[in-house]
């Protein structure tokens, strides 16, 4: 069966001027949106919406492990389960979870585990889950990013939090922040997540062909972007609560004014 | 049933009505590199030369040490703690009971006023015919640590089963403030809205009053607590909320 709207990719994924094709430069990200807070029945949530994706992550727990042959009797285990909507896609996608779903949950939690003190925890188990609403390329990125807000806003003690973003090459030109048309079409995909507290990357998966200068260069600049997400996470944890007391003050100087009103 | 005094909770020691710039922080914030004036208190770490928040919370300084009050958590059972637990199981020698905690807690019969071994009738065995699931009990933490499930017990005062009132629940951070300074919140609260309250270190809140207007009055009024735990000036504000509400609804006028 044929679709009504063809899923190509563009010829060209830079132009002349060295613009991409969403019109960003080589070395700018997508415009990021971070709310927490957002699903009530979960220890804690979070939203993100980078660029096309839409990504929401809650935490549950810690309870008890199911299957519990699981169970560690030393230390908690962090589980991640990493889904994605029919729907996410542009043709539709199988419920069941398959074979990249497993690895993207894995990868998760092995880069989100060294954050957490997983020792308190001792028989029981944190559980994640990563609901991919609709995907745009870089979705394991944004999906530990918005993951490490749902943790820090449950209150589980953490080192630091998680960032993660891709760097990659198009058009053989490195590019940063890969759209889902240039994870196509593009040469290289190289998705980073770094641990804050001791600047360690915690993920480093690689997909095409780079030059070993390609890469380190590709790392540096990752690097860079890595801080400016890092602040709009911290940035987002705080507004949940900053709001309230913004709201409060307001009422109270309204209040103030009108009792000014009244004794005139 | 007699009229049931509420006992007010171990107050938080930290008190965060006193500090004015409440800072909020996030993990791995650094709050200090000054390591000779200061020692990492609670919710923090220290990590090379800094001390850092392991927490989204309030950043409070109390003497030398920095700490960091979580705005939201799970409850960690400890003993000597009073909580509510609803039952969720039992069989012949032991109630499992819902503490709202990683485990769930368990109470045995001979922790039971009724099942005592100086009150059972000789030679009578005890049972756990008692208690039903779903009944709601206040009990106490007898034992807990990281390898058992916490030992409870119902012999004590204040504890036991409820057959009447309501339950809400709130993340257990915010407990202090719905206790207030010295119990000041809850006096309030109490005062303003003739009910008795029965405050658990689990994030359960035991509740009765006289008509069911008071008893909506006030636990609208503890869901606004715990969405402003965060700021100062809570108890006059909660003051003048209560008092335009019952204007609003016309309740004791």
């Amino acid at each position: 069966m044929s679709l009504l709207i063809k899923d190509e990719a563009p010829e060209k994924l830079i132009d002349e001027n060295g613009k991409r094709v969403d019109g960003r430069g080589l070395k700018d990200l997508r415009p990021i949106k971070m709310e927490v807070g957002i699903v009530p029945n979960a220890a804690g949530s979070a939203y993100i919406e980078w660029g096309g994706n839409k990504i929401y992550a809650a935490v549950y727990g810690p309870r008890e492990v199911h299957p519990h042959h699981m169970a560690r009797p030393d230390r908690g285990i962090l589980r991640v389960f990493y889904r994605m909507a029919t729907f996410s896609v542009h043709e539709r996608k199988r419920a069941a979870p398959g074979r990249r779903e497993k690895e993207i949950s894995m990868v998760m939690e092995n880069s989100l585990s060294p954050v957490l003190f997983l020792e308190l925890y001792p028989d029981s188990a944190l559980e994640l889950f990563v609901e991919i609403i609709a995907a745009d390329g870089g979705t394991r990125c944004a999906s530990i990013t918005v993951a490490a807000l749902a943790l820090a806003d449950a209150g589980i003690p953490m080192r630091s939090l998680v960032t993660a973003v891709a760097g990659g090459k198009a058009d053989g030109k490195l590019i940063l922040d890969c759209s889902g048309d240039e994870d196509k079409a593009g040469e290289a995909d190289l998705p980073v997540a770094i641990t804050w507290f001791n600047n360690e990357i915690s993920l480093l998966q690689f997909d095409g062909i780079m030059s070993l200068e390609e890469f380190e260069e590709t790392i540096e600049s990752v690097k860079e972007s890595l801080e400016k997400i890092h602040e709009m996470q911290q940035e987002a944890l705080k507004r949940k609560y900053i709001d309230i007391r913004n709201d409060i003050k307001e009422n109270e100087s309204e209040h103030q004014h009108e009792g000014g009103d009244q004794e005139i | 049933m007699a009229v049931e005094e509420e006992e007010i909770e171990g107050d938080d020691d930290i008190d965060i009505d006193q500090i004015k710039d409440k800072q909020i922080v996030v993990p791995g914030e650094v709050l200090s590199e000054d390591l000779e004036n200061f020692n990492p208190g609670r919710g923090t770490i220290r990590k090379d030369d800094k001390i850092v928040s392991v927490y989204v919370g309030l950043k409070v300084i109390r003497k030398n040490f920095i700490n960091v009050i979580p705005l939201r958590g799970i409850y960690n059972p400890k003993p000597g703690d009073k909580v509510i637990g609803i039952v969720i199981d039992k069989n012949p020698v032991k109630w499992k009971l819902d503490i709202n905690a990683k485990y769930f807690g368990i109470l045995k019969p001979s922790n039971t006023l009724k099942n005592q071994k100086s009150r059972r009738p000789r030679g009578e065995q005890p049972s756990t015919e008692d208690l039903d699931v779903g009944d709601v009990l206040i009990v106490k933490v007898i034992q807990a640590d990281r390898l058992h499930h916490p030992e409870l017990t119902t012999v004590g005062k204040f504890l036991g089963k409820r057959h009447s009132g309501r339950i809400i629940e709130i993340p257990p951070p915010k407990i202090p403030r719905i206790i207030g300074r010295k119990g000041s919140m809850i006096n309030l609260l109490k005062k303003m809205t003739k009910c008795n309250i029965f405050v658990t270190q689990n994030g359960r809140i035991w509740i009765q009053g006289d008509d069911i207007e008071h008893e909506c009055l006030l636990i609208d009024t503890i869901y606004k607590i715990e969405n402003e735990a965060h700021t100062s000036g809570l108890t006059d504000r909660i003051k003048e909320f209560i008092l335009n509400e019952k204007s609003k609804r016309g309740i004791d006028q």
